[in-house]
């Protein structure tokens, strides 16, 4: 091996006991760059800072960083090359291209949580169309489950039924019991899989409160508080199976899911949604429920009640209603005379 | 043989491309397209009374059909999967691996596809009286409801009836109970199986008992 065919790279992680600014400050001086362009660099994760240079003087940069508190590896430029080609093919994989090429390869659509992330770690794989989660719990740390979504776990894990679901779920035919899941001795995994076709959504509330329509719940952190909630006549009625509402408050992980694709909304004033689209809202939204034209077009126009979002918030909303499928499914259901 | 798994995870089919004298093994009814000129095989999945052990017992079909191509070009077919889900492919050099019922969608020759009694045990999982063997040299194609996630099991672990799809034979199943009595009747899990051993299991990221569950409050 040719003696100058080492790269320094960055891990992108820091020192507990190190202070960015004065890292970032002794960094630029090194390597002669203004303190902003360093304190980006150092937080950028991995990034190769020297190419080719030999290994005395590798290590003797290495010793530098060390000292700055600046976490960093030295890497030879085969080992470099293999892992900026594990990289980018990561990359082209989670690009979502609708075509797979090779038909051995797995097709992995996966949402994987950041490392620095507040909540658990966690891992959403089988986006869009189906995805399933993998959350990781920690010892004696307990998740709370739509009942019967459990799909894999790990044997320790102790499994507890609570009757928590609440007389609305009982109302629309949803299970009234929640599932809780404690890593019981140790740390551990489990696959949470929903019934309906469709994607994910991971949301961390920090003391904030989220409601989500009623079969969309699928975990959440012991600290989330569950419950539902009747939503009254006037904005339930009309809303079919949103009679009820699930309320979601607290800190900690959510995790819902929808029937088909999930659309992130940002609502700035007004925005109408049909009733059999939402997924999911943020709290500080004030919404109505309206028929979109006249009484003609609330019968022929097949849109029926919508749903009017106003005020500054987020919404979800999946791109497949429910009622909607059951009806064209309904159609070709033997029939079956009842009593 | 040219192969690829199109149409994304959600509705996988299999692209086939049959060069001269070469022949695939798919399951009854998974053809969708093909070439005109290809020669069309069906034959007792197993031998006559396997076959009909199986259909009825354990309900899969009663035929497989082979295509062949006879012609002096290559020829195409497209084989589809009745559930909506994503196709897998796995490549075997002599080993073996357990399929559940209506798992198997096509192989290529060298693979020999049989059914083994899988136990009362698989069969209170809903997993069904029998599981499907294929060995050999070749191509198996599988697939299932949802998408599908392979896992190194190494010990233990637990897997919600009807959500395993494949596993090695050095894979054995063990049905507990979810929780305790309470949670096993009212949590909506019930019975799970305990896959123990050492070895690589696929699992589905739906299930049917699911999707019931979930659209059956909203049938009208």
């Amino acid at each position: 091996m040719q003696d100058n065919q080492y790269h320094v790279t960055l891990t992108g992680k820091i020192a507990d006991a190190t202070n960015i600014e004065h890292a970032s400050a002794q960094f630029a001086r090194l390597f002669k760059t203004t303190p902003e362009v360093a304190m980006q660099t150092l937080q950028k994760g991995p990034v190769t800072i020297k190419r080719n240079v030999d290994q005395a003087t590798a290590i003797k940069i290495r010793n530098v960083l060390d000292k700055l508190g600046i976490g960093c590896r030295i890497l030879t430029a085969d080992e470099a090359d293999a892992e900026a080609r594990a990289a980018t093919q990561n990359l082209s994989v989670n690009n979502n291209t609708s075509v797979k090429k090779d038909s051995s390869s797995p097709i992995s659509d996966t949402f994987e949580s950041p490392t620095d992330h507040p909540g658990l770690q966690f891992k959403i794989e089988g986006k869009p169309d189906y995805s399933f989660v993998t959350v990781q719990l920690p010892a004696n740390q307990t998740l709370k489950v739509e009942a019967s979504a459990m799909a894999t776990m790990d044997t320790h894990i102790e499994m507890k039924t609570k009757l928590k679901g609440g007389l609305g779920r009982f109302v629309t035919g949803e299970s009234i019991f929640i599932n809780e899941f404690t890593a019981a001795h140790g740390p551990g995994e489990i696959g949470i899989a929903p019934g309906a076709p469709g994607d994910m959504m991971h949301v961390y509330l920090n003391d904030e409160v989220l409601y989500l329509q009623n079969s969309a719940f699928v975990a959440s952190a012991m600290s989330v508080n569950i419950e539902t909630k009747w939503q009254g006549f006037t904005k339930g009625f009309f809303s079919g199976e949103n009679l009820f509402l699930i309320r979601a408050s607290g800190k900690g992980d959510l995790w819902f899911n929808s029937y088909g694709a999930i659309i992130e909304i940002d609502v700035q004033d007004n925005y109408v949604v049909d009733t059999g689209n939402i997924v999911a809202f943020t709290e500080h939204l004030d919404y109505k429920i309206s028929k979109v034209g006249g009484y003609k077009s609330l019968f022929f126009s097949g849109e029926g009640f919508v749903c009017r979002f106003s005020g500054k918030g987020k919404v979800w909303i999946q791109t497949r209603g429910v009622d909607a499928f059951a009806w064209w499914a309904h159609a070709y259901r033997p029939a079956r005379s009842s009593g | 043989m040219k192969t690829e798994i199109k149409g994304g995870r959600a509705f996988s089919y299999l692209d086939v491309e049959l060069s001269p004298g070469e022949r695939i093994t798919a399951e009854s009814d998974a053809m969708a397209t093909m070439s005109a000129d290809l020669d069309l095989n069906s034959r007792f999945n197993g031998g006559f009374f396997p076959a009909l052990a199986r259909h009825f017992l354990g309900g899969e079909t009663l035929f497989i059909n082979e295509f062949a191509n006879n012609t002096k070009s290559t020829r195409q077919i497209t084989l589809a999967q009745p559930t909506p889900g994503e196709i897998k492919a796995i490549e075997l050099k002599g080993q073996t691996l357990y399929l559940q019922p209506g798992a198997f969608l096509a192989c290529t020759e060298g693979i020999k596809v049989g059914v083994k009694w899988a136990g009362f045990v698989s069969w209170l999982a809903k997993e069904g009286l029998f599981k499907i063997v294929v060995k050999g040299n070749g191509t198996v194609w599988y697939g299932a409801f949802g998408a599908l996630l392979e896992k190194q099991i190494d010990g233990e672990y637990i897997v919600d009836t009807s959500h395993l799809v494949a596993y090695e034979p050095t894979i054995k199943l063990k049905l507990q109970l979810a929780g305790g009595i309470f949670s096993s009747l009212f949590s909506g899990e019930g019975l799970v199986t305990r896959v123990v051993g050492k070895g690589k299991i696929t699992i589905q990221t739906r299930s049917l008992s699911g999707l019931a569950g979930w659209i059956n409050p909203k049938l009208p």
